[in-house]
């Protein structure tokens, strides 16, 4: 038991360890890869202060209770990183052995199948938590952000559960991506779909009525809200409590029926004969 | 007993709607390899080998039958099964060609379950043994297909596996590499190692030469199983006339008149651009000579007569009908859909 476990752990470090390595091959690719969200959400930033004519607006003000506008943006901003991890970075991790040829050896191995997934979501949580810290310094710098530091250590609790959830759906994309010649217009569709009903650069209270219910089936909502709440005061409607009860909810939801599918398509998979295939 | 198969039969579905049917990559194939011995499946392309051995690796599962190893089944407890496997797939791309050697034996090593001083010590032995130190901190990209082969085979033994699955192990390489590899399999990993062995390949004289017992198989069937000495006296007192022509000839009318030719046993016939490799296997060659080149001659140019004694492949084609260098594929499947 203890050895199986030593074992797994080990696979799981050892994934993380070769996906970091293989990235860092491609270097140009790694630095932009650090460089181009900052790109992006700069002038997001600038255009909004240009609008508003300042950083704070009393409107964001009314509707949330916190007038900050950058502050406000940023913190759902890096949400976009989150999402893109597990729709792309992981949605896309067993293509890409796919077509590299190394799925087969990989799969061969003394290993069950979420071990990888697990190997994948180390890495990526890794990754993007790198990300994300040199955004958020940058960004700080440049703009000064206020938020509470009391708030942070709760934060990174609801990130941490937020993210299980967004594991469930990476690994239910990486498993349709092996069936699905084109696996990568699934992600496009919820990309969009979840980056629009998020409420990512605005309040939740500014959409209408069915996208915010909408909204309450996703675990990015109560990421970005609850993690708003904590660093800048944001009025969410419900408790904190009940914010962490049905992210919770939705993490068991999403991760069990991550599970099935990925079980469900790694069956049919080896039934047709399709994992060699690209 | 090592590996059992029992009845194991895979379709595949090719087509859809209309054209959608099943090809049988393999046909009730049953049989067992015993602990130490090198195990040798010939046949040409397309005759089911790599299916064969997919599914005893526990990628594939089968539609019927049962396959287990060390009386482990591989789909129920596919975690020892895999555990006790090596596998070397046929193919240049099942590596991490951005990773250096070493970097690709330590992962999987890690998927393996080898950690620490154990692992290092084991890569070590590994790259020494085959004679890759040189390359280790090289990427894979660099190697040469030799040596890709030689670190998918170092890979395959990282845990050492009592049972070695070896798809086409020198498929595409130079004979210098064939050689080696060759050498390795039946010295080191047999000879020494005592590991059990199931090799797959369509080059005759590498069953020949290493195998203990081959099974021919064709069209995904067993078509028999045997020793090749037992299987070079399956068919005495014949003789095997070649012929090399070119020309575009009617296959089947070629075929069909050079058969009906009296005591000829069997014909095999392999036409590719107009580069036509012909066999008569008879009992007498003198006697059909002359009437094997007036039928030839009509319909191509002869470049090339020779006589020879039959080769574990005339065996193949006296037992099947099939030439190994033939390619029995069906049409290669749209992967995904
Ligand atoms: N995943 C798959 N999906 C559909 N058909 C397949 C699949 N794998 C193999 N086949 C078909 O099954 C038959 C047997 O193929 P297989 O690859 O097992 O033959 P092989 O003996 O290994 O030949 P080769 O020398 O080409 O490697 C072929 O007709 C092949 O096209
Ligand atoms: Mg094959």
């Amino acid at each position: 038991m203890y050895k199986k476990i030593n074992h797994y752990l080990r696979a799981i470090w050892a994934e993380n360890i070769k996906e970091w390595k293989i990235e860092l091959t491609y270097k140009a690719d790694f630095v932009r890869g650090m460089i181009d969200p900052l790109v992006y959400v700069l002038p997001y930033l600038l255009y909004g202060i240009a609008l508003v004519g300042g950083r704070t607006s009393e409107s964001l003000e009314k509707l949330t209770g916190t007038g900050d506008l950058i502050t406000f943006v940023t913190l759902g901003y890096i949400f976009i990183g989150f999402l893109n991890m597990a729709l792309w970075a992981m949605g896309f991790s067993l293509r890409k052995e796919q077509y590299w040829g190394t799925l087969e050896s990989v799969f061969a191995a003394p290993v069950p199948r979420w071990v990888y997934a697990l190997g994948m979501a180390a890495h990526s949580t890794m990754h993007q938590g790198l990300m994300i810290s040199l955004q958020l310094i940058v960004i700080s710098i440049v703009f000064k952000l206020s938020v509470n530091m009391g708030g942070i250590v709760p934060s990174l609790g609801v990130v941490g559960v937020m993210l299980i959830a967004l594991y469930g759906l990476g690994m239910m994309i990486a498993s349709l991506t092996l069936i699905f010649k084109q696996g990568w217009l699934i992600s496009e569709a919820l990309s969009s779909l979840i980056m629009i009903i998020t409420p990512i650069a605005y309040p939740l209270a500014v959409l209408p009525v069915f996208m915010q219910k909408a909204a309450m089936a996703l675990p990015t909502t109560y990421g970005i809200l609850t993690v708003r709440h904590f660093l800048i005061g944001e009025k969410m409607g419900f408790s904190v409590g009940t914010s962490f009860l049905r992210l919770a909810i939705l993490c068991v939801l999403w991760v069990v029926f991550g599970l099935i599918v990925f079980a469900f398509i790694d069956k049919r998979t080896r039934r047709s004969g399709t994992l060699a295939h690209y | 007993m090592n590996i059992v198969l029992d009845n194991v039969v895979k379709k595949f579905k090719r087509g859809k709607g209309l054209r959608k049917h099943y090809i049988t990559a393999c046909d009730h194939v049953s049989f067992t390899i015993e602990q130490g011995e090198l195990f040798g499946l010939l046949g040409p392309n397309g005759a089911g080998k790599t299916t064969l051995v997919r599914c005893i690796a526990t990628l594939l599962i089968p539609d019927e039958g049962k396959i287990t190893i060390f009386g482990k089944d591989i789909i129920y407890q596919s975690m020892e099964a895999r555990q006790q496997i090596g596998l070397l797939t046929s193919g240049e791309r099942t590596l991490y060609w951005k990773l250096t050697g070493k970097d690709n034996l330590k992962f999987f090593a890690a998927l393996y379950g080898l950690a620490g001083k154990e692992r290092d010590k084991r890569i070590d032995y590994l790259m020494e043994l085959l004679d890759l130190k040189d390359v280790e901190s090289e990427r894979v990209e660099k190697y040469s297909s030799g040596m890709k082969q030689k670190i998918s085979l170092a890979r395959a033994l990282l845990h050492d596996p009592k049972i070695l699955l070896l798809d086409e192990p020198t498929l595409g390489l130079d004979p210098q590499f064939s050689r080696f590899i060759r050498g390795f399999i039946k010295d080191e990993l047999v000879g020494k190692g005592g590991k059990t062995v199931l090799l797959t390949t369509h080059y005759m004289d590498e069953a020949d030469e290493l195998c203990e017992r081959i099974a021919f198989i064709n069209k995904g069937k067993i078509v028999n199983i045997k020793s090749p000495a037992e299987y070079k006296d399956e068919i005495p007192h014949t003789e095997v006339l070649e012929l090399r022509c070119q020309g575009n000839v009617n296959e089947e009318k070629l075929r069909t008149a050079l058969s009906s030719i009296k005591s000829v046993e069997k014909v095999s016939l392999i036409n590719k651009e107009n580069d036509l490799a012909l066999k008569v296997i008879a009992s007498r060659v003198e006697s059909i000579l002359s009437d094997v080149i007036e039928l030839v001659r009509g319909e191509a140019k002869i470049l090339a007569i020779d006589v020879k004694e039959p080769t574990l492949e005339d065996v193949f084609i006296y037992l099947t009908g099939t030439s190994l260098k033939e390619d029995t594929r069906e049409e290669q499947p749209d992967a995904l859909e």
